[in-house]
């Protein structure tokens, strides 16, 4: 059995407002995985993203990634571990004004130094290798077009696109295709699966419907209030599952 | 409710001195013992307080409830015509007094306004203010061009000072940390109290401080849109969305990076129209300021007012006039365009 990647114990999280969103969870990631979380709204799904990245600090547990304690940092160092866990979002968070290079030139921030970086002075390897990511998520036509001219479908690939230029080892993705129509969704998703099966890159992805979940998930697991209540094969989620996770009488919606 | 019992009991203690002063037809002297008559608010807003709980007590919607319920009893709130309505009278009774009252004060009086002597003379100053006097335009047109850059330089020198400090009292990006709450809230203070006070009354003091002159006038300028445009700035960074900053956040970039590639995008447009509308706004304050000694046409105008030559001052009227519409329209024109 490969090593894993990322080991998370006991992780909880209370935000200053007192909310315990997170309740002791704990699992491993092993590298190349396609891992997919569900569980109601309000289950704590993003928080648990958030906190894998230090977007929001850990209140207690442990994080270790490739055997190296990351649960609690600051500055470089947090910055350091965003970088090597991309990031994409439900609403994209691409900076409009800017055009879809310049987006996906912005993965690249965290190892330039700040001056240059306001300059605009992006090395010509990092140019290549962004239109290379944008390539290879089918958009590469874009490159000059201001990044809020792009459909949602559009504006997720460059969010990918941009994660990828921060050469991450982890992708996480935050329901990446909550805001998208169904076609489109698969569009996305596939790249996704593009990106774990050809790059290697590990994936952990929040989504709401079951049957993307079957489709594209190697694991999957299921946080209800906090807490984690499945960890298995996608394939085993049964009826008798899907009530324990999203309550009695909950019915499945399907997406095609 | 507390906001609606003192707005109440401050419109009854306004009711009680003013009944007072009909009453007892006090003389200057009693008007100018300001202990005694303060003595005299306090029980004014004492017994209005009195007043307030009673008509609350017994069910009487009272103005301040009227102004202050929360929206959801407003929602809830029968339409009756005001007229019928116990705090629709007490506007009235309020409006009407301060009618009365601001009559008296402000010393309305048709018999000046149609006293034929001075009617006539704001007739001649009118009359030569349409006929001015051609030979001080060139000098009036330098003036005019010593107040554009008053008002140009006041707008440079703030613009860069202003945009730093609006992120220093900007609560979204300061409010994170004790440290930076205490900046953002010593910021915030200064600043209020210095766009408080008008530039007009800025320009004296460097008047006094850097001599009679256009620098003067600069400085006063410069300090009040200092403190407007921060405070103006500081409210857009507040309402920037959280979502590229999130995003970049996550990419692993810098504080810095951050403001830069995730805030400041999404204030540029905003912050270039405010600032052409400053600088729109300071050219009309420097003729003000002018007025002072503040350097420029004001300074001009003034001179020839004290000497009451009127047509003089029909020019320099004329070319302020002509100088504050060209800039208001351009400036209008670009802030639509840049939208
Ligand atoms: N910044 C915050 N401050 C306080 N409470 C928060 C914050 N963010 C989230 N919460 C609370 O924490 C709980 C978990 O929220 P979280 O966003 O992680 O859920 P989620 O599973 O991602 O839900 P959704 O499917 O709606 O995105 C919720 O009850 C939410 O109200
Ligand atoms: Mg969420």
């Amino acid at each position: 059995m490969a090593e894993p990647l990322l080991q998370i114990k006991n992780l909880e999280k209370v935000y200053p407002n007192g909310m315990r969103a997170l309740k002791g969870v704990s699992f491993d990631v092993k590298p190349g995985e396609f891992l997919v979380v569900i569980g109601l709204s309000g289950s704590g799904k993003s928080t648990m993203l958030r906190c894998l990245n230090h977007l929001h600090d850990p209140t207690s547990g442990s994080i270790v990634f490739k055997n190296e304690d990351v649960t609690h940092l600051e500055g470089k160092k947090a910055r350091d571990v965003r970088r090597r866990m991309a990031m994409i979002f439900q609403h994209f968070n691409l900076i409009n004004r800017h055009t879809v290079l310049s987006n996906v030139l912005m993965g690249n921030l965290s190892r330039t130094n700040s001056l240059s970086s306001i300059m605009g002075m992006f090395s010509s390897e990092a140019k290549e290798k962004a239109l290379g990511y944008l390539d290879l998520v089918g958009i590469r036509e874009k490159a000059y077009v201001r990044a809020d001219q792009l459909s949602g479908g559009q504006q997720q690939r460059v969010a990918i696109a941009r994660a990828l230029a921060q050469e991450p080892e982890i992708l996480l993705a935050d329901e990446p295709v909550a805001s998208l129509d169904p076609a489109t969704c698969h569009t996305v998703m596939d790249y996704l699966e593009k990106v774990n099966k050809e790059l290697g890159i590990t994936i952990i992805c929040n989504l709401h419907f079951l049957s993307l979940v079957r489709r594209y998930a190697t694991r999957v697991i299921a946080l209800k209030e906090g807490n984690m209540v499945y960890d298995g094969d996608p394939k085993n989620i049964d009826e008798a599952w899907f009530e324990k996770i999203y309550g009695e009488g909950a019915r499945e919606v399907h997406v095609n | 409710m507390w906001k609606a019992r003192v707005f109440d009991a401050v419109g009854i203690a306004y009711l009680f001195l003013i009944a007072l002063v009909v009453v007892f037809q006090p003389d200057d002297m009693a008007m100018l013992n300001l202990g005694r008559n303060t003595l005299l608010a306090i029980l004014g807003v004492a017994i209005g307080f009195g007043f307030s709980f009673g008509f609350n007590g017994i069910g009487l919607k009272t103005l301040g409830e009227a102004i202050f319920e929360p929206p959801h009893k407003k929602a809830l709130a029968e339409p009756i015509p005001w007229y019928k309505t116990f705090w629709g009278i007490q506007l009235a009774t309020l409006f009407v007094v301060t009618c009365v009252a601001g009559v008296q004060v402000t010393q309305v009086s048709l018999y000046e306004l149609t006293d034929p002597d001075g009617f006539r003379g704001a007739k001649k100053i009118l009359m030569s203010l349409f006929n001015p006097e051609m030979s001080i335009l060139p000098r009036g047109v330098l003036a005019i061009v010593e107040t554009i850059f008053i008002a140009f330089m006041a707008t440079v020198i703030a613009v860069p000072i202003a945009f730093v400090l609006s992120f220093l009292c900007a609560k979204n990006i300061m409010g994170g940390t004790p440290f930076g709450f205490g900046v953002y809230m010593f910021l915030r203070t200064v600043l209020n109290v210095t766009r408080s006070i008008e530039p007009l009354i800025w320009a004296i003091i460097f008047t006094v401080w850097v001599g009679i002159g256009p620098f003067a006038g600069m400085l006063g300028l410069m300090l009040h849109s200092i403190a407007s445009l921060a405070k103006q700035y500081s409210e857009f960074i507040e309402c920037v969305e959280d979502g590229p900053i999130e995003g970049i956040t996550a990419t692993g970039a810098g504080p810095l990076q951050v403001v830069w590639f995730a805030v400041v995008p999404q204030i540029v447009l905003p912050y270039i129209s405010f600032t052409i509308y400053r600088w729109d706004i300071n050219v009309r304050m420097a003729t003000i300021i002018g007025l002072v000694g503040g350097g420029g046409i004001g300074t001009m105008l003034i001179q020839y007012q004290g000497q009451a030559m009127w047509p003089e001052v029909g020019t320099l009227a004329l070319l302020i006039v002509i100088a504050v519409w060209a800039m208001d329209t351009a400036s209008a024109y670009i802030r639509e365009a840049i939208k």
